[in-house]
């Protein structure tokens, strides 16, 4: 700006009321309605609308912390009981388990006696008709052997009988070596 | 009105009336300020970014402000007084870009303090009733009511005045250390171009437009709040 058009242009006084004074009236008023309207009326509104909504959430963080706490205590405890549950289930189990082993055990046990003492009987049987067998064939043999030393027939049937009590009276000891 | 001092060049005529750069900058301020809080308040997020966090600390501070000097319950007061300290301090230093302050106008800051006293009447009397407010002047003795009633009408005065006359003399003497440059880059160096005018003034326009200035601009602004919830307790 030259010093030509500063001393050209006309100045109002400078300590004076004058229309300025309208001007600026109607400035402020404007401006103050601008502001309002478009700077401190939304973003007053909109901060306080952030605030409460933080504090809202804040709110919701804690009501679902505590439920969260709760719901943690409720399956804390759940869980020690079937904890407590699993391990009686376990020991009924393994109980039933040891029992039924024992009870196997003593089935074995008790067919094994069984199979022992049907062989042990199957084998006096056996000997007992082995004893028989050789007693009748001893008896045979005497009888033969008399037969022969007597030349006569004996009657089989007839002596066969005295034979036998005979062997099984004198015999028996012998038999038992 | 005259072609010489330091009063506000006339613009334009309008008519008969002659708008001062005064007005013209003071549309100017208002088109910025305008402009700036559409811009920056259009698409307000929930976490500040950019130019959001200017106008929300804007914002709060006025808000922040007005709360701790007038109390919550006078918060909507926080417009008028965010409004009078951006008008207030953008026009103190608004001289920095070469333009006339202008709150170097004594029809402005006479506007404001007036618009102040008017507020102060109005809320005064609004909150207590026409008779408990007139009781107030003639607190504490009867004979002192023509003194309170000076006392009340300074207020405006002062309040419009020491803002003007802080920022007039910031223009003159700005202006006359402009001169003296000019002048001194003549006498010394023997040239018309006025080489000193560069970087000397610096330090000046700090004080006067940014320090005076904004320091002003909150001293009218703490007044002005001060008066009005005195008024109103």
């Amino acid at each position: 700006m030259s010093m030509d058009m500063v001393t050209a242009s006309l100045r109002l006084g400078l300590v004076e009321l004058n229309i300025t004074f309208v001007f600026q009236l109607i400035n402020t008023l404007i401006l103050y309605l601008i502001l309002k309207k478009f700077l401190f009326g939304p973003v007053t509104a909109f901060m306080q609308k952030r605030e409460n909504d933080i504090k809202m959430q804040i709110q919701d963080a804690k009501n679902l912390d505590a439920e969260a706490q709760k719901l943690r205590e409720a399956y804390e405890a759940k869980l020690a009981l079937a904890d407590d549950e699993g391990k009686d289930v376990v020991k009924k189990y393994t109980q039933r388990a040891e029992n039924r082993a024992f009870e196997i055990v003593k089935t074995a046990e008790a067919e094994v006696d069984t199979m022992k003492l049907n062989a042990h009987r199957e084998l006096e049987r056996e000997r007992v008709k082995a004893v028989n067998e050789l007693k009748g064939q001893i008896s045979e043999l005497t009888i033969l052997a008399a037969s022969k030393v007597v030349e006569k027939d004996l009657n089989e049937a007839d002596h066969k009988e005295l034979i036998n009590k005979f062997i099984s009276e004198v015999g028996e000891t012998q038999w038992q070596n | 009105m005259g072609s010489e001092g330091f009063g506000p060049r006339i613009a334009f005529y309008i008519g008969d009336i002659p708008v001062s750069e005064t007005v013209t900058v003071t549309w100017l301020i208002i088109f910025v300020l305008g402009l700036f809080s559409i811009l920056a308040t259009r698409n307000l997020k929930k976490e500040p970014r950019g130019l959001q966090i200017i106008v929300e600390t804007l914002v709060s501070t006025v808000n922040n402000l007005t709360k701790q000097n007038m109390g919550e319950r006078n918060l909507a007061f926080a417009p008028f007084v965010g409004t009078l300290l951006l008008f207030i301090g953008i026009s103190n230093i608004i001289g920095l870009l070469g333009f006339r302050p202008p709150t170097g106008d004594l029809n402005t800051t006479m506007c404001l303090s007036i618009t102040t006293f008017v507020l102060t009447q109005f809320f005064g009397v609004k909150r207590k009733g026409i008779v408990n407010y007139s009781k107030g002047f003639l607190q504490p003795m009867p004979f002192l009511l023509p003194l309170n009633i000076i006392g009340e009408l300074a207020n405006p005065v002062s309040l419009g005045f020491r803002l003007f006359g802080n920022i007039v003399a910031g223009i003159i003497i700005m202006s006359l250390l402009y001169g003296a440059l000019g002048g001194f880059t003549e006498m010394l160096l023997g040239i018309t171009v006025p080489l000193f005018q560069a970087g000397v003034p610096a330090v000046l326009h700090i004080y006067f437009d940014m320090f005076a200035g904004l320091l002003q601009s909150f001293i009218f602004t703490m007044l002005t709040m001060v008066f009005i919830s005195g008024a109103m307790e």
